[in-house]
């Protein structure tokens, strides 16, 4: 059984101040962490393989200038890792990417079982797992919060309203694991040594395809255009709210509501 | 003059006439709930509307599902030019494979210049497949909407580090151009009780579902949320006064259950619970401070949180200086109050 998961990495959101009154993103530490939905993803997959035998392989879910979140992903437990580069990536946006990864898949020779994160934890989009699945013709389940394999079916437990509903699919299939569905584990030291060394299978796992080898350069013309950032009116702190007990509950229920969409 | 006369002249007057072939528009693809159209389309209807005039556009929209025909004229009344209806018991509940042929041999044949989705769960499936299918671009959890008139181009806003600030992105060249809108985030538009309508029926191929519900997930409970990672606290200090209030909050608005080191000292919380900077800090999108004074350890320990809510009977106390909003009063008078206006 193959499993690919698709993982990408975000600005860890510590080492980053917004100003909203200067109306910029001040980066205080460039320190890149794995989108946590898509660690979420790399862990089912690692317990797929812990029940039975199964082949882990990592992609990209976007351009990267470096791979280091592959680097991870192998020393968390996964067999093999292809970085993607070439000219034309770097501008690349989901619709690109999940034509390229598409190409990828084909060229790995196809898989039972594809993961990634439903979410990102910066732009919280969701679409690239869907388009990889729409790219390839596959059915999919998004927002999975535990999954179950046997040889050629999978059980996936979604969220549905207020309580949880099992969804069971025939392989092969695309699934996107909910931010915080399982408690992922951490990558092996020694492992994480080997791999920066270049020494043992582990480093040797880790190989670079040219995008331009997998799809015309027009394919991975990006659709979106950023126009730019917007900030939210600086926070006003210090407002009480006013009148008797029952007008100050009512205030505080509405601005709750404005904050929680309840 | 009675009114009667008046509505039929007004009726008469208020007939939408579509245009003969169609081509481009906006569209709005309806989601509906407990039997009606979901606030989420009727907000994203009025944000067509807004669109559509500056464009000299028309809005359609678009409703799945089984016995749904009815529910045209709310979509007509909230601003909809025209409304497609695919009727069918095998659109009864979502299924996307033949959501998505529906969608799809509509949107090939009218060509719209933009489809919005309620950004719910079937619409960001349906709106992220639909988009690759098609070759458009897709813009999720849009909150706000321009016009770029040189490329008649949507220009949506969506929110970065769960709105902390947000994007502005654009798709000027493919179409149609996709987006899911954030429930809330567009004003309700004014209903026209006038407007009315009649919709096209839509031919509906059932296709086989690939991915089968089997029944609920009995017994499956998700793994617990770390304090650090909770998306809503409700904090308790040493003037809560009632703990059981507070409890009751956190489970009426979904929340967890924290508090200061005056709770943990009081035994209502585990050490674990504690929310300090020399225990946890945390940055949840609403922090409920009940009846915590606020000292500098706990203050720089929510410094993080998007919105903060204070109560205490302490004018004076350090916490209202952090709040977004500060209520001045004792928590176990103010708490059932509060409870009864969130119900």
């Amino acid at each position: 059984m193959r499993v690919i998961v698709v993982l990408g990495h975000v600005l860890d959101p510590r080492g980053i101040a917004v100003n909203r009154r200067a109306g910029r993103v001040f980066i205080n530490r460039r320190e890149y962490i794995l989108q946590p939905a898509d660690r979420c993803a790399l862990e089912a997959a690692l317990r797929i393989k812990d029940e039975m035998p199964a082949e882990v392989v990592v992609l990209p879910r976007s351009p990267l200038p470096d791979d280091d979140v592959l680097r991870q992903a192998l020393a968390t437990g996964a067999d093999r890792a292809v970085y993607l580069a070439g000219d034309g990536l770097a501008a690349a946006d989901d619709a690109a990417m999940a034509r390229l990864l598409a190409a990828a898949v084909e060229r790995l020779g196809g898989a039972d079982l594809i993961l990634t994160g439903a979410t990102t934890l910066d732009t919280g989009q969701g679409q690239l797992g869907l388009r990889l699945a729409e790219a390839l013709g596959w059915p999919h389940v998004a927002d999975a919060w535990a999954l179950k394999t046997s040889d050629d079916r999978l059980e996936v437990v979604r969220q549905e309203g207020a309580g949880y509903a099992v969804l069971e699919a025939a392989l092969p299939v695309m699934v996107t694991v909910a931010p915080g569905a399982l408690e992922p584990r951490y990558p092996d030291g020694a492992r994480l040594i080997n791999i920066y060394r270049g020494q043992g299978e582990v480093a040797a796992a880790l190989e670079t395809w040219d995008a331009a080898d997998l799809v015309d350069a027009d394919a991975l013309q990006p659709l979106l255009e950023r126009r730019g950032q917007e900030f939210p009116p600086e926070r006003e702190r210090g407002v009480r709210a006013s009148g008797g007990l029952e007008e100050m509950a009512r205030s505080a229920a509405d601005a709750l509501r404005r904050q929680v969409r309840v | 003059m009675d009114a009667s006369y008046l509505d039929l002249l007004m009726a008469q007057q208020e007939e939408v006439a579509e245009a003969e072939g169609g081509g481009g528009g906006i569209w709005v693809v309806a989601d509906l709930v407990d039997g009606g159209v979901a606030p989420v389309t009727l907000e994203a209807i009025g944000a067509a509307r807004n669109l559509a005039d500056s464009l000299g556009a028309y809005v359609y929209g678009v409703l799945l599902g089984d016995g749904v025909a009815d529910l045209a004229l709310a979509l007509y009344q909230a601003g909809a030019d025209g409304v497609r209806v695919a009727d069918h018991p095998a659109l009864a509940s979502f299924a996307a494979e033949t959501y998505l042929a529906v969608l799809a041999d509509l949107f090939a044949a009218e060509q719209p210049e933009a489809v919005l989705f309620g950004a719910t769960d079937m619409g960001q499936q349906l709106a992220a497949r639909l988009a690759q299918r098609m070759g458009g671009g897709l813009i999720e959890h849009t909150v706000a909407l321009s016009l770029d008139e040189a490329t008649r181009a949507l220009q949506a806003s969506f929110p970065v580090y769960g709105g902390e600030y947000f994007e502005i992105a654009a798709c000027p060249q493919a179409r149609p151009q996709f987006l899911t809108v954030e429930p809330g985030a567009f004003a309700a538009p004014f209903i026209d009780p006038y407007r009315q309508g009649s919709p096209t029926m839509l031919d509906v191929t059932p296709l086989e579902p690939a991915v089968r519900r089997v029944g609920e997930a009995d017994g499956f409970a998700p793994p617990p949320v770390p304090l650090n990672r909770a998306r809503l606290i409700v904090a308790a200090g040493r003037q809560a006064g009632d703990f059981a209030l507070v409890e009751r909050l956190a489970a009426a608005l979904g929340g967890q259950v924290a508090g200061d080191r005056g709770a943990r000292d009081a035994g209502w919380i585990e050490s674990g619970q504690v929310v300090d900077l020399r225990s946890a800090t945390v940055a949840p999108d609403v922090y409920l401070a009940v009846g915590i004074r606020g000292d500098t350890f706990h203050n720089a320990a929510i410094e993080q949180a998007r919105f903060i809510l204070a109560i205490h009977p302490d004018p004076q106390a350090p916490i209202f200086e952090v709040a977004d909003l500060g209520l001045e009063a004792d928590p176990q008078q103010v708490l059932p109050l509060l409870l009864q206006a969130l119900e």
